[in-house]
């Protein structure tokens, strides 16, 4: 688990607050005497700071210092109480002598004491009854990424993060118990200090984060209304330490590489040759001169894919201070995080600056203020993406006998071989088109967020805080007239440039009303809120093209301003709510909490302009009971239970209205003339995805809570999904935006934690796994299928499927081709065989009633992950592993890289193909005589050759750290640690580095909600070694 | 306690606002709530009508009623796949089952007509309650009717029956409609047309490119003549014939460039084009060209200051049927049809056909300005000789007949019965309207389909040499070629799916 170090401030800052607290309403005693003393820890012997130390039975009390001292007025016989979060409770009886004391504090092994941040308020863990899961700042130390979600993979069940792809900076797709829309989104909603953010939450620097929780089920979710469908992330950033004042440095530095291990492996230029040279042999044409010696190529091999990668370094500083003395609590975070990236000409910078601060003005009134501008700049080449606009994909089907460099060392430009070779595609120089093309985006975003908060008599709390999130991104893109990052295109290709700025902000005012108390064992608390917020959008994006000097990309400098590409466009919604949440408990034992949010937003059509979200749930401790309190095993059960309605509201902005386009314009003569038309239907009752979600789950401690246990079942259904129902375009219109269908969901979570030694040598294990399911129940009336790029969504069938031709194989001979249903004209010996699934003789591929079926699924079995820690002495280690078993994913770039025309260069696999009866290959890819109307069957249609399993067990960080003790005065801490992030992906997937690719939503234009799981052959995920130092002053 | 909560309510309540702050419109968008109220508003809705038609001529038209002929054929390019669509059209195999068809160009060539439909009675179900000028309603009225005439009259030539949609859609349930009859969606054609034609002003008067009296006349004259109504057509066109129009000095000319000659006084409609950047350029002879062709080889035709490499698979490309069709001495031969060197090619003499006549140079590559001819006098002329021939006055359509061979440097025609003459103009419609997309529609109304097509399907088997297949093993005319020798295209199925009537 965690060292002597960790554990001392192992603590939520909230009991630092409760300790204040209660240190600000003390009184003194006039008959007492002064006891000083000093806590240590009994393991070894380490002063406790911020410990709290009261006189039982009263209000008296005091917070121990840095070394852990104290000082406190009490009577002779009184008994004082000394806590930490962490420990176990001690007591000790004031005598005439406790002038001098020293306390000891043992470890405890249970964390149900701890205060776990919640919607709107906090709670103590103990008495949740939904299904939160949090994870602290301590546990996510040392990870050298840049962003949070990366952080928290395999940390949390019921949570499936994975890394679409390794652009510094960007990829993470969230995803809390499977959660998935037809249109809308599907991100969890992020909160930073109660603040529901609109914008990128990687430009956030995770070293402010103090604590994470994710709150998972709909009575956890249900306060954030038509916004929590998709669950909910709380962030709480840093404060002060009570009573001190910190200095911390924290800065790694690295490196990050792509393993070999893993890569697509692609035909060198030898085997390319001894490709082409079989395919004009095995077509009975003449092989060009070129292909003619294969040999010849043997010491000439160009890997253009890996020549596009280099070894890189990333660097972190972080330097934090915070203060909590007297009536002010400050914490000020200065973070600088500079990554290269693995592929040519990556770049990725963040600079952050956050100011927290709370004042007590009084004994009732407190306000404070964060502020948190961060300014992150990206330079990434335009690397994923469909063949033709991706450059990474283009590299790595480009023809290995390309030069990637004269004779003289220099990058060529262009590769061209003649037309009698085959060579359809002309190809640029992709490492020239990663160096000269630019492709940045630098966002300043700027949160702030001020609160008031007014105690008028004790229990009730009035609170109003406004909150503004401030995002300004500029995109600036510019292709010399020397580069281009397409195909196919003669170098020098016409200049063009693209500027794109977007200017959001967001406000948000919150009004919120809390009241708790106790009336003999009854323990309740109410909250009444009332907020509005609204989010506007600019922007500004302008295309040119025809640039007379590539020198001077502005937009003056170009001769055209391309009309097409220049928008300009304002986006803008507002939310109206109240909420409310009432929890009670009985004695600790029995839990209540029920809630209610109505939202009122701009996004819903005008007759259904308010949805109502409410939720209730129910806990009871057991082993506070008497009959179940005798086992010396189980030392903690908790039943929990909940159900509630939550809302998705990501349909778009103006979804519901009728628009009109006033750019269809028309020609007449030479002259344009302006057009326009109705382009799409209005919905005056579109609304919300609703979901309505119920949990179930079991909280058990062993062994004074040694060993704990989780365990959550959730069912939940999503209905009024957001889809554009396709009409039929006789209409005039694609689609109609409603509210449609329904699909259920439903999945267990199971995690543990386990303290496996204790002692000199510490070892702590967390393990998780998250088994989750979906199947989609209802379309549209008179739908019961949407088709995705090469996918199904089907009523009956689980989301999402990989839809195409089933292959049986390849047509082994003549007999085989006769007595097999066939493509007509097309199919012949050695080509595709496919399954005729509709019984109908021949083979037909589109509309509803042809021979595609199900062939495949993007989702998994079941994901997990396990965390080990160790600690010995000043030695501490950890091991963190995710995996995901049975999903598949559709190596879509295989419709390039095994293009049987030979037109591209092909996976290595493609060697041993279909060549003739007697030598059929190992039956992956079939024959290529016949060219494009044969192999094109194979290559055009979606079919189960593109279908793979892509299960893997990733180790994700190993980290080691060593802790000195007996620093020189000026230092309260220091340890270097070195870490490995993405140390070895376990899997057979053979079509790529990364097992966790999906193109889903990267506006790329593949993808999409309805399309998940394509590997389109992406940027790299690199495995990154540094090593650090973190010292405190 | 209750003084603070009700404090507090009282202060929220006041911050929370009223309603209109849950009103947000789009402030950079129209709506159709705020669009339709003037008459720039109908002007700009009725130039939005016209747009559909520039995909349909530049990458429908031509498959569907071209290249679905024995006019012209596409070059096998054995480099390149996914051909099968077009492959299809010309090889008279489009797949189907029950009744659909998943060819793409079918799909297409109805939804951009049903788009001209459906903006058409957006216009036409709210023009007559906003008050504007007389005159240019009436102008705006008759370009609509014309229009949605014009889309009905290709859905009833490609497919027979097919939905009719007369008034603008606002329901999911209302976007299908069951079939009408072809004799219902005939009606609403003639009566669009015939309310469209006193409302449009003569071509004098009318913005080039627009559609006009002349324009309504001759659109209707052809819906009768496909329908065999002889007298009713020669009623309707003869008034064109004192529009003002005139046949060009030469064939060449009659056939708008890239900037010039466009809407020339032989221009009776066409789709209009402005190469650059602004998204109204074509690039249909581009699409006519064979491949893989160089740079160096395109150069010349195009005239283009950046000319690229094109591979893929070369359409339209003129049989060996068209090129023998015509007479002797014929200058619209070498006006229509020219002949370039690919050497790229696997064939043995890498010489390729080409069509001249629409290929104008332009500045910018595979982007260019000229218009696509939709009708012009020259048929004008045609359709009253053979208006006048059907109802047996083939003395008087002669001159008609002659007025087109004379342009053309030839004789008189010496057909002087009624078969013959009725045999002199379907050979004369073919080649001086050759890749102008009405040789399918000729041979359907004559109903000639199975005495061409068929034995043109078995030449191309027996012969592909000849027609632009390269001497390679296995690059022959597909198994399926000529198996589905139909008058009507299938129904698309993507559309099919999604309706419950057909």
């Amino acid at each position: 688990m965690l060292n002597n170090y960790q554990l001392l401030i192992k603590t939520r800052f909230v009991g630092f607050l409760l300790a204040l607290f209660i240190v600000s309403v003390s009184s003194s005693f006039a008959q007492s005497i002064t006891v000083k003393g000093k806590v240590v820890s009994e393991d070894d012997n380490e002063p406790v700071p911020g410990a709290l130390v009261s006189v039982k039975g009263t209000q008296s009390g005091t917070v121990t210092d840095i070394d852990g001292g104290f000082t406190i007025q009490a009577s002779v016989g009184e008994t004082l109480v000394v806590s930490f979060i962490g420990f176990t409770t001690n007591e000790v009886v004031v005598t005439q002598n406790s002038t001098d004391i020293l306390v000891t504090l043992k470890y405890s092994t249970s964390d149900l004491s701890e205060v776990v941040v919640v919607g709107y308020g906090s709670q103590i863990k103990k008495e949740l009854t939904g299904a939160i899961q949090s994870v602290s700042e301590k546990e996510l130390k040392d990870l050298p990424v840049s962003s949070v979600a990366q952080k928290l993979q395999g940390r949390l069940a019921g949570v499936q993060i994975n890394q679409t792809t390794g652009k510094p900076g960007q990829g993470m797709n969230v995803r809390i118990r499977g959660q998935l829309s037809v249109s809308g989104g599907s991100s969890p909603l992020y909160v930073v200090d109660g603040f529901p953010i609109t914008g990128d939450i990687n430009a956030l620097n995770p070293d402010e984060i103090q604590e994470i929780t994710v709150l998972k089920d709909a009575a956890s979710t249900s306060l954030y209304g038509s916004r929590a469908a998709n669950g909910v992330v709380l962030i709480t950033t840093k404060k002060g330490v009570a009573g001190q004042t910190n200095v911390n440095l924290n800065v790694f530095t690295g490196w990050q590489t792509v393993p070999e291990n893993g890569r697509l492996e692609m035909l060198n230029a030898e085997e390319f040759a001894q490709f082409k040279k079989e395919y004009y042999t095995d077509a009975g044409q003449p092989v060009p001169e070129i292909f003619q010696n294969p040999a010849d190529y043997r010491n000439n091999d160009n890997d253009w894919y890996g020549a596009m990668l280099e070894t890189a370094p990333v660097t972190s500083y972080n330097l934090t201070v915070t203060s909590n003395k007297e009536k002010v609590n400050t914490a000020v975070i200065a973070g600088f995080f500079d990554q290269k990236g693995v592929v040519r000409n990556t770049d990725y910078q963040r600079y952050s600056l956050r100011l927290n601060t709370d004042y007590a003005v009084s004994e009732k009134v407190n306000m404070g203020i964060n502020v948190a501008p961060s300014y992150v700049y990206d330079n990434t080449p335009q690397t994923d993406g469909s063949r033709g606009t991706g450059i990474l994909f283009n590299a790595l089907h480009t023809w290995p006998v390309m030069p990637i460099y004269e004779e003289n060392g220099e990058l060529t430009s262009f590769n061209r071989f003649p037309a009698n070779t085959g060579n359809i595609f002309a190809y640029p120089n992709w490492l020239r088109s990663a160096d000269e093309i630019t492709n940045e985006t630098k966002v300043i975003n700027v949160l702030a967020n001020t609160y008031f908060e007014w105690k008028p008599i004790k229990g009730l709390s009035l609170k109003t805080t406004f909150n503004t999130e401030l995002n300004n991104s500029n995109y600036f893109f510019f292709n010399p007239s020397t580069a281009t990052n397409q195909i196919n295109v003669a170098i020098p290709t016409v200049a063009r440039s693209v500027r794109d700025e977007y200017q959001n902000l967001s406000w948000l005012n919150e009004n919120i009303a809390t009241y708790g108390n106790s009336i003999g064992d009854h323990n309740f608390q109410m909250l009444l809120g009332f907020s509005n917020q609204k989010f506007r959008q600019d922007r500004t994006r302008i295309a040119a093209d025809t640039y007379a000097d590539d020198r001077l990309p502005t937009i003056q400098g170009a001769i055209n301003i391309n009309r097409g590409g220049t928008i300009s466009d304002v986006n803008e919604w507002a939310l109206t709510s109240i909420f409310s949440r009432l929890t009670y408990n009985f004695k600790g034992k029995y839990l209540f909490t029920a809630s209610v949010r109505g939202d009122g937003s701009s996004r819903f059509g005008e007759d259904n302009r308010w949805g109502i979200f409410p939720s209730t749930s129910l806990g009871w401790v057991l082993s506070d009971e008497g009959f179940l309190n005798t086992s010396s095993t189980v030392s903690f059960t908790k039943l929990r239970a909940s159900y509630g309605v939550t809302g998705n509201n990501n349909i778009g902005n103006y979804t519901q209205y009728a628009l009109v386009n006033n750019t269809i314009n028309a020609a007449f003569g030479n002259t344009v003339f302006p057009g326009a038309a109705v382009t799409s239907l209005s919905n005056r009752n579109l609304g919300w995805e609703t979901t309505t979600q119920f949990d179930i789950g079991l909280d058990l401690g062993l062994w004074e809570d040694r060993i704990t246990f989780v365990y959550d079942y959730y069912t939940k259904n999503t209905t009024n999904l957001l889809y554009a129902v396709q009409v039929p375009q006789e209409s005039g219109f694609t689609n109609f935006n409603d509210n449609i269908g329904e699909i259920k969901f439903w999945g267990h979570e199971f995690s543990v934690t386990s303290v496996n030694t204790t002692g000199a040598f510490r070892w702590t294990t967390n393990a998780n796994i998250s088994f989750n399911r979906n199947e989609v129940l209802e379309l549209a009336d008179g739908i019961d299928r949407v088709y995705g790029d090469y996918h199904i969504t089907k009523v009956g069938e689980p989301f999402g499927q990989f839809y195409g031709l089933k292959k049986l194989g390849n047509y082994a001979n003549e007999e085989d081709l006769a007595n097999s249903p066939k493509v007509p004209g097309r199919s012949t010996v050695g080509s595709i065989k496919l399954a005729d699934i509709n019984g109908d003789g021949v083979i037909t591929n589109g509309g509803d009633n042809d021979d595609r079926t199900i062939i495949g699924n993007p989702f998994p079995d079941f994901t997990y992950g396990i965390i080990n820690n160790f600690a010995y002495k000043n030695w501490d280690a950890s091991i963190t592993a995710s995996g995901s078993q049975g999903n598949q994913l559709y190596m879509r770039h295989l419709y390039s890289t095994a293009n049987l025309d030979g037109v591209f260069n092909m996976v290595a696999k493609v060697a041993d193909r279909f060549r003739s009866p007697e030598n059929p290959g190992e039956g992956i890819f079939g024959t290529t005589v016949g060219g494009g109307n044969v192999t094109g069957i194979e290559r055009d249609w979606a079919n189960s050759n593109f279908v793979y399993d892509a299960s893997y067990f990733t180790i994700r960080n190993i980290t080691v750290g060593y802790t000195f003790k007996n620093l020189p005065k000026t230092f309260k801490s220091a340890r270097i640690y070195g870490s490995a992030q993405n140390v070895w992906v376990f899997t057979d997937y053979w079509g790529g580095s990364n097992p966790e690719v999906s193109m889903q939503n990267n506006g790329n234009g593949d993808g999409g909600n309805l399309s998940p799981g394509v590997d389109l052959a992406g940027y790299p995920v690199p495995r990154t070694i540094t090593f650090g130092v973190n010292v405190t002053f | 306690m209750k003084k603070y909560i009700l404090a507090f309510l009282v202060s929220t309540i006041a911050l929370t606002g009223c309603d209109d702050f849950l009103t947000v419109v789009p402030e950079t968008q129209l709506s159709s709530a705020t669009f339709f109220k003037n008459q720039t508003d109908f002007e700009q809705a009725v130039n939005a009508a016209y747009v559909p038609l520039r995909t349909i001529t530049n990458d429908r038209s031509w498959l569907l009623s071209e290249m679905h002929s024995d006019n012209t054929y596409y070059a096998r390019n054995v480099l390149f796949g996914a051909t099968d669509n077009q492959e299809d059209l010309a090889d008279f195999s489009v797949p189907e089952s029950n009744g659909t068809t998943a060819n793409t160009h079918v799909l297409n060539q109805w939804r951009q007509d049903y788009l001209i439909i459906s903006r058409t009675n957006q216009i036409l179900s709210l023009i007559d309650d906003v008050d504007f000028d007389a005159a240019a309603k009436a102008n705006v009225k008759g370009q609509a009717l014309f229009l949605r005439a014009y889309a009905y009259f290709e859905l009833v030539r490609y497919f027979g029956s097919v939905p009719l949609h007369l008034t603008p859609v606002a329901t999911r349930e209302e976007a299908a409609l069951p079939l009408a009859t072809e004799a219902e969606i005939y009606t609403q054609i003639e009566q669009d047309l015939v309310a469209a034609v006193p409302l449009l002003p003569k071509k004098a008067n009318q913005e080039p490119g627009r559609a006009t009296e002349g324009a309504a006349r001759t659109l209707l004259a052809n819906v009768y003549i496909h329908q065999k109504k002889w007298s009713a057509a020669e009623q309707i066109l003869s008034p064109v014939l004192t529009h003002g129009y005139q046949l060009m000095p030469s064939y060449e000319m009659a056939f708008p460039g890239n900037t010039s000659n466009k809407n020339n006084m032989e221009s009776v409609f066409e789709v209009q084009f402005i190469e650059g950047a602004a998204g109204l350029n074509g690039n249909f002879i581009y699409q006519f060209m064979p491949r893989p062709i160089s740079a160096a080889e395109l150069q010349p035709i195009m005239g283009t200051s950046n000319p690229q490499n094109i591979d893929g698979e070369g359409n339209n490309i003129p049989t060996p049927d068209i090129i023998a069709a015509y007479e002797a001495g014929d200058l619209r031969k070498e006006a229509s049809i020219g002949n370039v060197f690919l050497a790229g090619s696997f064939r043995d003499d890498k010489n390729y056909p080409y069509i001249k006549k629409h290929a104008k140079h332009h500045s910018q590559h595979n982007n260019t300005g000229t218009n696509w001819v939709i009708y012009r006098y020259a048929e004008v002329l045609l359709f009253m000789a053979e208006a006048l021939n059907e109802q047996g006055k083939p003395g008087e359509a002669a001159p008609y007949l002659n007025d087109v061979r004379e342009r053309a440097g030839l004789l008189p025609t010496t057909a002087t019965s009624q078969a013959e003459m009725r045999e002199a103009i379907f050979k004369e419609r073919r080649v001086e309207l050759a890749f102008e997309n009405k040789r399918w529609f000729d041979i359907v109304r004559t109903d000639r389909i199975e005495e061409i097509i068929v034995p043109y399907g078995q030449r191309i088997i027996a012969n592909p040499l000849d027609y632009y297949y390269p001497p390679i093993a296995g690059a022959v005319p597909r198994s399926n070629a000529f198996t589905n020798i139909k008058k009507f295209y299938a129904y698309p199925a993507a559309e099919s799916d999604l309706s419950p009537y057909f």
